[in-house]
């Protein structure tokens, strides 16, 4: 799933290097309290490993390539940040050396794959792997199922970049500028290639893997075990305070997509009260199929599409992407009220707990 | 002699597997010393901690008067002064060369140090001339021989000019001109005041190279003498795993012959 | 099917080795991007990059892909080459990728292929596409193949990436070729001692145990190596020597790349 140079537009490129940016510098700033000097090699061995197993790649028509990264064991072992830093480093030397993945597109594809994959595959094992014994085989069975959701993420977020890119740009005469498939057709392309092929064999690169571990060198997965006593871990605790800031970014950056999107089709101001109207009471356009959905959404869902200019393709205009703009907001007000009741309760306990 | 190297009841291990056992010794400055010793008999970790890359977790290790402790190592004060005038060449050169080109990687010790850029330059140059491997000053340092790293790996110390270096298993894996080559390299430095503590298990290179040798066995020293002294003793020899033992029986006796390589002398003793 | 697997994964290996010795060769000609400042040719070749992405004319992106056409042939590097190293494997991987866009976009019709239907907007979509690729990625081909990497890590470094990155960029990348080394070892190694072909299962599990075998020598040596840093005095930030100086050549070199970047991306607007 590396998106080589030319699918995205330079503007979804840039959004993406400056989430991908948020990223690495949330994770520098991380490592930089515990000795960084000291991780340096090992982030580096996990890089080297990881360019390792992306070599393995398969070509996907409708999408890229679909591979496996190594992305959940690198954050068993590393943590998030060290994770991060891994992938990326990977990442980078295959576009920069071995052309594989564009440089324009290296935010983008750092953005998915590192930091989104890193933070799907440490959450997903944190929670499935518990406080388990360091042998047990509930984290091999953590570690397969994380390294899956994660290559899953990675390969949606992908699909989803291409997917936007035809409806947002285009010339005069309709022609997609880029990536030229629509999400009805980018979105299976891409996961069903990933679902199968590259999920199960991160899942089963990262369970083996574990699983060696676990019998070879247990030391290495003390550091996310979640025991608390006699860890020399690399990360300190969980979630910390530039991690939430990195959760605090990715949150505002769905909120804002569809204001981006809007600010493309009209000038952001421009609406007259009676426009917002008439594009709620619109009728949807002839291509989409007729769905019962909630009164709410299908008001909103016309909301994000009507402003649209009247030359935009058809497929622009259909509830489907309206859905998908309304999901993204949904899921970014998600994140806001999860990140500001975490807050709320460790405010609360700290608070109470006596000193 | 002034002692340069003073150690006492150093004890050390990995991860709860201990490498080293109440250990005690002196070394001098200008010796040339030989640690023997089978594969994991603590060597490697003796030089490790020779040059202060661990903390002894029991025990004390000096340098020129100094114990070597985690504060020191972490003062930018002592510790920079220590790291030229002490150098660890290791045993795989892999290890140590992880700069893109052979310039690169003898330059780096210096870099670190903080010298100045001509100086840099001159001295890297002339170290290079020095071991003969100017022509590859701007070649990957992995994809040499293993001679040729061997050689890049020493140039990257030497350039330094430390006072006292430090040899883990200096010519495992190389070929004869290769390993005679760090052999004469060695014994040129002779006469000037260098200390060198040579780590191996080849026996056949040992007179060349030292004059005292501690035998390791175990985490601990379980001799120590001068080189002729030790290599006589063949039973320490074969207790420490330093040599085998041809075994031939006759009837309901049995043989046993000590073997022991040299280049100098053929011993065979019956 | 894991078979050809293992096979066409060691090949991908020997290519990557193969291609830094190339690199190596051609960087050490004399040529015209050999002959400049390395940040200049970092700078210079990523804009014109950027001038193929940000361009929606065909016309200007077959421009741009001249002038990295004609700084191959000045730079020494075989068009021939690069034609099969690049062109070819873009066109066949990104050709197959943008074929259907031809019939699936919607738009003018222009011919009819059975029940299909190819219009004008699906051709201008593919070849853009194409065009794109194959433009950016001749131009970071050029890069890497005249610009050893030591040079590309000190011009980063010099443009503003931060100490940390370089140190770990240079790492990884040593590290690469020494994990690639292995594991090319162990997987020959592996179908060497393999009679006839394993059930997926036991393959899977074969992988993963080669897998893990390597992290940990990695991770091993990935210790050794710090060990070894800090021996020779790294303290946690490494110096790096930068021997470069701009000559007046390079800063008109600068200025034409500029120059040719900015008419590419307000021709192609």
């Amino acid at each position: 799933m590396h998106i080589p140079d030319g699918y995205l537009s330079p503007s979804t490129c840039a959004v993406l290097y400056a989430g991908a940016a948020a990223g690495w510098y949330s994770a520098l700033k991380r490592l930089q309290r515990m000795l960084l000097a000291r991780v340096i090699p090992l982030i580096s061995v996990f890089a080297a490993f990881s360019f390792v197993i992306m070599m393995f790649n398969l070509p996907l028509p409708g999408g890229t390539t679909g591979h496996a990264l190594g992305v959940a064991i690198a954050a068993i072992v590393l943590g998030p940040s060290g994770a991060i830093l891994a992938l990326s480093l990977a990442i980078a030397i295959q576009a920069l050396f071995f052309g594989d993945g564009g440089i324009s597109t290296l935010g983008a594809n750092c953005f998915n794959m590192a930091i989104v994959g890193s933070l799907a595959a440490y959450g997903v094992y944190r929670m499935i792997a518990a406080r388990a014994a360091l042998a047990s085989k509930r984290r091999v069975v953590a570690a397969a199922v994380a390294g899956y959701l994660a290559v899953s993420a990675s390969a949606l977020l992908a699909a989803i970049e291409f997917g936007i890119q035809p409806m947002l740009f285009h010339d005069a005469s309709g022609t997609p500028l880029y990536a030229p498939y629509r999400l009805s057709v980018a979105i299976p392309a891409m996961m069903i290639g990933h679902l199968t092929f590259a999920g199960l064999a991160e899942a089963a690169i990262s369970a083996g893997v574990l699983a060696y571990l676990q019998v070879a060198d247990p030391v290495l997965l003390r550091g996310t075990s979640g025991c608390e006593a006699s860890c020399e871990s690399i990360e300190l605790q969980p979630a910390s305070h530039a991690l939430r800031q990195l959760w605090i970014a990715i949150a505002a950056l769905m909120l804002l997509t569809p204001l981006g999107i809007l600010a493309a089709g009209t000038a952001w101001g421009e609406w007259a009260p009676a426009q917002l109207a008439h594009a709620a009471a619109q009728a949807p356009s002839a291509t989409s199929p007729a769905q019962a959905a909630p009164a709410g959404l299908q008001r909103l869902a016309n909301l994000w599409t009507a402003p649209f200019p009247a030359y935009a393709p058809g497929f622009v205009k259909s509830r489907s992407f309206g859905y998908l703009l309304s999901a993204m907001f949904g899921i970014g007000v998600l994140l806001c009220f999860s990140l500001s009741a975490q807050y709320l309760l460790r405010r609360r306990r700290r608070k109470g707990t006596p000193v | 002699m002034p002692v340069l190297f003073e150690l006492r009841d150093v004890c050390f291990a990995y991860d709860g597997v201990p490498a080293l056992r109440g250990l005690s010794l002196d070394i001098a400055r200008g010796e040339r010393v030989a640690l023997l010793g089978a594969n994991g008999s603590g060597k490697s970790t003796l030089l490790r901690i020779l040059d202060g890359l661990y903390p002894p977790a029991q025990g004390s290790v000096s340098f020129d008067g100094v114990t070597l402790t985690a504060e020191r190592l972490q003062d930018d004060g002592f510790s920079l002064p220590f790291r030229r005038r002490v150098a660890l060449v290791f045993q795989n050169p892999d290890v140590q060369l992880f700069n893109p080109t052979v310039w690169d990687e003898v330059a780096f010790a210096p870099l670190q140090l903080q010298w100045a850029k001509e100086e840099v330059v001159a001295r890297v140059t002339d170290t290079l001339e020095l071991l003969g491997i100017s022509h590859l000053r701007e070649r990957a340092p992995y994809r040499l021989s293993g001679g040729e790293k061997k050689r890049v790996a020493l140039a990257s110390v030497i350039v330094l000019d430390p006072e006292v270096l430090l040899l883990d298993e200096p010519t495992a894996t190389l070929d004869p001109r290769s390993q005679s080559q760090v052999i004469n390299l060695i014994q040129e430095w002779k006469g000037s005041a260098k200390t060198v503590i040579s780590a191996t298990h080849q026996l056949e290179i040992v007179e060349d190279i030292a004059d005292r040798i501690f035998v390791l066995e175990e985490g601990g020293v379980a001799a120590s003498g001068s080189t002729a002294e030790v290599l006589g003793n063949h039973e320490l020899l074969l207790r420490a795993n330093l040599v085998h033992a041809h075994r031939h029986s006759h009837g309901a006796v049995t043989h046993s012959h000590p073997h022991v390589h040299s280049h100098a002398k053929h011993e065979h003793e019956s | 099917m894991r078979r050809g697997f293992l096979e066409s994964t060691t090949m991908g290996f020997a290519r990557a080795i193969t291609r830094v010795m190339l690199s190596e060769r051609t960087a050490r000609q004399r040529g015209l991007l050999q002959s400049l400042d390395p940040r200049v040719r970092v700078v210079g070749l990523f804009a014109l990059l950027l001038a193929a992405t940000v361009s929606r004319r065909l016309s200007v992106i077959a421009a741009v892909l001249a002038v990295a056409i004609a700084l191959a042939v000045f730079s020494r590097v075989s068009l021939f080459g690069l034609a099969k190293r690049v062109w070819l494997v873009v066109l066949a991987f990104t050709g197959v990728i943008a074929l259907p866009a031809i019939f699936v976009t919607p738009g003018h019709p222009v011919a009819h292929l059975g029940n299909a239907t190819i219009t004008e907007q699906g051709l201008r979509a593919a070849a853009l596409l194409v065009l794109r690729v194959e433009t950016a990625v001749t131009f970071s081909t050029l890069l890497v193949l005249c610009t050893p990497w030591s040079h590309v890590l000190k011009a980063l470094r010099a443009l503003g990436l931060p100490r940390e990155a370089i140190s770990m960029l240079a790492m990884t990348y040593r590290y690469v070729f020494l994990l690639v080394e292995t594991a090319t070892q162990m997987l020959d190694s592996r179908r060497s001692r393999t009679v006839g072909v394993l059930p997926p299962a036991e393959q899977r599990r074969m992988a993963a145990r080669t897998a893990g075998v390597l992290l940990s020598k990695s991770l091993a040596t990935g210790n050794d190596v710090y060990l070894a840093m800090q021996s020779r005095g790294f303290q946690g930030e490494v110096q790096v020597l930068s021997t470069f100086s701009l000559t007046l050549w390079d800063y008109i070199a600068l200025l034409l790349f500029l120059l040719a970047a900015s008419v590419a991306m307000w021709m192609g607007r």
